[in-house]
């Protein structure tokens, strides 16, 4: 089981201080919070990408070669890869570029999250956002299989006799990952590929997670890659801790009441109810996070979304000290122990190399060689 | 005999609220109606009030708390709506307009409404033509001919009482009719059913 974090890179308004952090701070925060997550021994990070205010994560792939040229063997990944928006052709140049950089600690995660004005400033058009997805995806799926492509769509000009460099590390692409709060076709996408999907599970009710990863993991049994359980399926999670409960609510509260989602509407009681969101001891992080795979079944990759609405970097590196030292070590002894043996890990690049390989073994063998 | 349901949405902010009262009295009228051609009728009151802070909540977060979610469920799988509000500035009040912006947009379609207001002075009666009866038709709704607005001169005069009881019996004749004309309601819609084939995505086909 993988963990780690993951940023949407928002500028908010500290409510409790007023004070207003600067593009180059918050950049610089998103850098910190990264080594931190190594440091206390998380696996992953994974930063969104926007192109309007307040958000400062344009550019994804110059951010994490920064972070991957700083890390050993953190894995670095997005939340979300505008699939939409983004050529699919820089996309296979941008990501395969970086895993060169970073020895393969990339895998990505594709998403629409975008509002109406921002797809005209790409040429798009949001009334095509699925038909976008899913073009798109397919171009960039063959990019990075297929040296050299002829291919003709909806959405961007032909190519002919065209080859995506640099080519995918070892000749093997990112993992990719299908983000989606609840549109069923990208649940079907992320299984019609063999893809993993990772439901946000942060501002909405479970219901909608235990929907969507249920669709996904039959699709992906009806698409011949493995069983259900064997579906690769990550999900997010909000936390706020501090040793004792109260004072993490006390703490808390003001960035709740405040934040740009759910500010100013229901109570935080209310919100812990209705969503996974966690307000609360190490402990009762840990005990609502086990609860995660009794309606997601046995999953692959946990995110933690820990800096946003104004939290200022040294409370969130806080979190991560809590986090890291406290919270991962028990769930990652539970739930391994938890988990049946049929059940795989999230491909990373060396087993994605491995069973390349072990397929083409075995090619060989039933060709007779 | 044919069980239906009909799903009574009131908006009346007072208590006792006489927008309420004009919602009971054209819901028992299509009830009796209903009865009288043979069908098991359960009325199933919304009482907007008791979810104002829910609906905002909804506006806000984009999904509904427990409670407003079953209250989404039970106007939209009903097989007639009954729908009063209180003029406000020649228009729906705000609370009235809130709930239908987070009532999912297809769950409607088709789906036979009854509508009323009340109001301080009759002059207020045409709101229900220029504002509420467009709103439903947006939502793709269909809203019998006559709607029934209750002015106070209606709750008071022997002879306007009576006025305002023929309307009602007429209205609730119509939404019988269009009930009646229907198969039972199969309930709200599943948000997450896949409704296409990948094949068909990939080819950029629309679902059928």
């Amino acid at each position: 089981m993988q963990f780690g974090v993951f940023t949407v890179g928002d500028v908010t308004v500290d409510p409790t201080t007023g004070r207003l952090p600067s593009e180059h701070e918050r950049i610089k925060a998103m850098v910190a919070i990264a080594l931190k997550a190594e440091e206390v021994g998380l696996d992953v990070f994974a930063t969104g990408e926007h192109h309007n205010p307040p958000f400062v994560p344009a550019s994804p792939t110059t951010m994490l070669g920064h972070i991957a040229a700083r890390t050993e063997r953190l894995l670095l990944s997005t939340s979300t890869t505008l699939i939409t928006t983004n050529d699919p052709v820089k996309i296979a140049e941008d990501y395969a570029m970086l895993q060169h950089l970073a020895d393969g600690r990339v895998d990505l995660m594709m998403g629409r999250g975008n509002t109406g004005p921002v797809y005209p400033w790409f040429g798009q058009d949001i009334r095509n956002g699925i038909p976008l997805a899913i073009e798109n995806y397919d171009l960039l799926h063959r990019l990075w299989r297929d040296d050299v492509v002829d291919w003709k769509g909806r959405f961007r000009t032909p190519l002919q006799s065209f080859t995506s460099t640099p080519r995918p590390l070892d000749g093997v692409p990112p993992f990719v990952w299908h983000g989606s709060i609840r549109s069923p076709e990208i649940a079907e996408q992320a299984a019609y590929y063999g893809d993993g999907f990772f439901a946000n599970h942060i501002f909405w009710p479970k219901e909608h997670t235990q929907r969507m990863v249920g669709l996904y993991r039959q699709r992906f049994a009806h698409y011949g890659h493995g069983t259900p359980e064997q579906a690769i399926v990550g999900l997010g999670g909000q936390v706020f801790m501090r040793r004792n409960s109260q004072d993490a609510v006390r703490e808390f509260r003001p960035y709740f009441d405040n934040a740009p989602v759910y500010g100013h509407g229901p109570s935080l009681e209310e919100f812990t109810s209705q969503t996974p969101l966690t307000v609360g001891s190490p402990q009762q992080v840990i005990d609502r996070t086990l609860g995660f795979r009794e309606y997601a079944g046995d999953y692959q990759r946990q995110l933690f979304l820990m800096d946003h609405a104004g939290l200022p970097l040294k409370t969130v590196l806080e979190q991560l000290d809590l986090l890291g030292e406290e919270v991962v070590p028990v769930l990652r002894k539970e739930v391994d122990s938890l988990r049946p043996a049929h059940v795989p890990e999230a491909p990373t690049h060396a087993s994605l190399v491995a069973a390349r390989d072990a397929a083409a073994d075995l090619t060989g063998a039933e060709n007779g060689r | 005999m044919t069980r239906r349901t009909l799903a009574v949405v009131s908006a009346g902010l007072g208590q006792p609220s006489s927008t309420r009262l004009l919602a009971d009295q054209l819901a028992a009228a299509t009830r009796g109606e209903l009865v009288r051609r043979g069908a098991d009728v359960e009325i199933r009151p919304v009482d907007l009030r008791e979810h104002a802070r829910d609906v905002v909540n909804h506006l806000l977060t984009g999904f509904p708390s427990p409670a407003l979610r079953e209250v989404l469920d039970t106007v939209a799988g009903a097989d007639g709506l009954v729908a009063v509000t209180p003029i406000f500035n020649a228009s729906y009040n705000g609370l009235f307009k809130s709930f239908f912006d987070v009532v999912d947009s297809d769950a409607l379609a088709d789906r036979p409404v009854l509508i009323g207001a009340t109001g301080g002075t009759a002059r207020h009666s045409l709101a229900l033509e220029h504002a509420v009866r467009p709103m439903f038709a947006y939502l793709r709704a269909l809203v019998v001919p006559t709607a029934v607005f209750a002015a106070p001169e209606d709750w008071a005069g022997e002879g306007a009482d009576a006025a305002l009881r023929t309307r009602i019996r007429r209205a609730a004749g119509e939404l019988a009719e269009q009930v009646d004309r229907r198969p039972a309601a199969a309930g709200p819609a599943d948000p997450f059913a896949l409704t296409t084939s990948f094949e068909d995505l990939l080819a950029g086909r629309d679902p059928a």
